[in-house]
């Protein structure tokens, strides 16, 4: 019997995993409020004082798609595992800022800017010892 | 106030990229002999070389001192110095136009009389790809392309489509009007003996290409090159004496990330966060604003605009800020075709970097030797018809980068 595989993120600290309801991880500035993704270990913000450290913080999992594209071409090595045709987005979050993420759907038709979306953790590709993970946005009417 | 202009340039035929011969200093070199032949100068009048590096380490382990980061000591030891001054600019595909920059500030500022801005670069074929370094691991700027499998041309093409969505048109429109850029820029390239690509393309067989990444076809997004570029720049006094026809440096302003710019930066995984700016592309247009404001002049002063066109969506973008016009203004003069050389708006009459491809770090140096051919009147069949007198060139790069020169004829 094959041994199953084991789910690991592409990128380690990008989202919550394992998690029935994985969140992208950000960071929020407690001096200013400014909120970043990736999490970073120093505000963004160029009028901060810097008196604290900014947090972890967990993003909402819903958003507006702010545009979107349909890639039509493979990527080559070392990023072969991006198959097209495969969907880009840009997602605002209600934090304030917008997000890139594939998209769980590639037909053109079913997406259209301003359209609400959910986030959702799911394969990006595998070999022979692991599955890749990575965040995706999907439309909340195809949920 | 001391003033700075331009002597001399000179560019090498634009070609295929990914090739590691000939070596790209020996590029450099020719171009730096004939900038400086033309100018009646030797290497030993040089006050500065200030070169950019080059996009060579993409997708190679990249050690911490390579030749191709110190392009311009290389070069001073390869034409000889008497210890001239040597800096070596990076600011991706702005490079070229920051190196600029630099020299008309040493001038203005007193501390050199003439400066050579040179540049070389050579890339990859294909998307370009931020790999990690072996000896860095910087998860904002590496990693969208593994997480996500975004290229520079899915963020130009999402700019597109949303800018069509703020406009409330439909994308289709937009695409056309790419196409019709790409079919008026080509038209210059093909009468541009430096040009990679000398054929004209017609909207009908760029709208025929393949999809790359929709709205834009393969037509519409520039191919990476090989070349390099030489400029000579001089204290006005000294330019004057050298030339009898010295293009005045009136702005070299250069930008980059703006807290709370709304579009999707380029490499970047998110925005910046911060109360969004009412318009996108804000980070394009301060820096334009920076150089009228140093210039004293403003957008209807400027006859004819070379700008970084790594797309056909580029040049619109391009226009849009410089002229600050509400965006269907835009979309007008491209459909009347005045952005041609007998239009009241040129723009790219060097045929673009649609028409040249990217030599990535020093393509400011061929819209800056447009830019010096179209004043002086010297640019033979893609002269603009009308009457010019001041130039801008604009040039974008990835991680946040813009430059923004203007230039004045000086006689």
């Amino acid at each position: 019997m094959s041994k199953e595989k084991k789910k690991i993120p592409i990128i380690e600290g990008l989202f919550t995993w394992p998690s029935d309801k994985p969140q992208l991880i950000g960071s929020r500035c407690p001096s200013c409020g400014s909120v970043q993704f990736p999490k970073s270990n120093v505000c963004n913000n160029p009028d901060c004082n810097h008196s604290k450290t900014p947090e972890e913080i967990l993003l909402s999992t819903k958003g507006t798609l702010y545009s979107f594209t349909i890639h039509r071409y493979d990527l080559r090595e070392p990023f072969s595992y991006h198959k097209a045709p495969y969907a880009i987005g840009a997602i605002e979050l209600p934090e304030g800022i917008t997000v890139i993420a594939r998209l769980t759907v590639t037909e053109e038709e079913k997406l259209r800017i301003g359209m609400p979306m959910v986030l959702k953790v799911d394969k990006l590709y595998e070999d022979e010892e692991n599955v890749y993970l990575t965040y995706y946005f999907q439309p909340e009417e195809e949920k | 106030m001391i003033e700075s202009a331009i002597v001399s340039t000179a560019i090498t035929e634009w070609s295929d990229a990914g090739k590691s011969t000939p070596p790209l200093i020996d590029g450099l070199a020719e171009v730096t002999v004939r900038a400086l032949q033309s100018a009646k100068l030797r290497p030993k009048d040089l006050d500065a070389i200030i070169s950019n590096t080059t996009a060579l380490p993409f997708n190679e382990g990249a050690y911490i001192t390579i030749s191709a980061q110190h392009f311009a000591h290389r070069l001073a030891e390869k034409i000889g110095t008497h210890g001239t001054r040597c800096m070596n600019v990076s600011a991706a595909c702005a490079s070229a136009s920051i190196s600029l920059a630099v020299a008309d500030a040493m001038i203005k500022a007193g501390i050199i009389k003439v400066a050579l801005v040179v540049g070389a670069d050579n890339s990859p074929r294909g998307f370009y790809f931020q790999g990690p370094s072996i000896l860095d691991a910087d998860l904002a700027v590496s990693y969208p392309h593994k997480v996500v499998g975004v290229t520079n041309p899915s963020y130009w093409a999402m700019w597109a489509r949303r800018r069509a969505y703020e406009m409330g048109k439909p994308v289709e429109e937009i695409k056309e009007l790419m196409a019709l850029v790409k079919e008026l820029h080509s038209t210059y390239g093909a009468h541009n003996p430096y040009a990679r690509y000398k054929k004209v393309f017609t909207a009908k067989e760029v709208l025929s290409s393949p999809v790359v990444c929709d709205p834009l076809h393969l037509y519409m997004i520039c191919a990476v090159s090989r070349g390099a570029g030489a400029v000579i720049v001089a204290e006005m006094e000294t330019a004057k004496k050298l030339t009898n026809k010295p293009v005045k440096i009136i702005a070299s302003n250069f930008g980059s990330v703006v807290y709370g710019e709304p579009s999707p930066r380029l490499v970047y995984f998110a925005t910046s966060g911060g109360v969004k700016a009412k318009r996108p592309f804000i980070e394009w247009y301060k820096v334009i604003e920076g150089a009228y404001k140093q210039a004293g002049i403003s957008a209807e002063d400027i006859d004819i605009l070379e700008c970084h066109d790594t797309s056909c969506f580029h040049t619109i973008n391009w226009i849009d800020q410089v002229k600050g016009w509400e965006r269907e203004e835009t979309d007008k003069l491209i459909e009347n075709r005045q952005i041609r050389h007998d239009g009241d708006f040129p723009v790219n009459l060097s045929g673009g970097t649609s028409s040249f491809g990217e030599a990535v770090m020093c393509q400011a140096l061929m819209m800056v030797h447009e830019l010096t051919l179209q004043l002086r009147g010297e640019a033979g069949e893609r002269q603009a018809k009308k009457k010019l007198q001041i130039g801008m060139c604009t040039a974008y790069g990835a991680y946040g980068s813009y430059g923004a020169i203007i230039l004045e004829k000086g006689w």
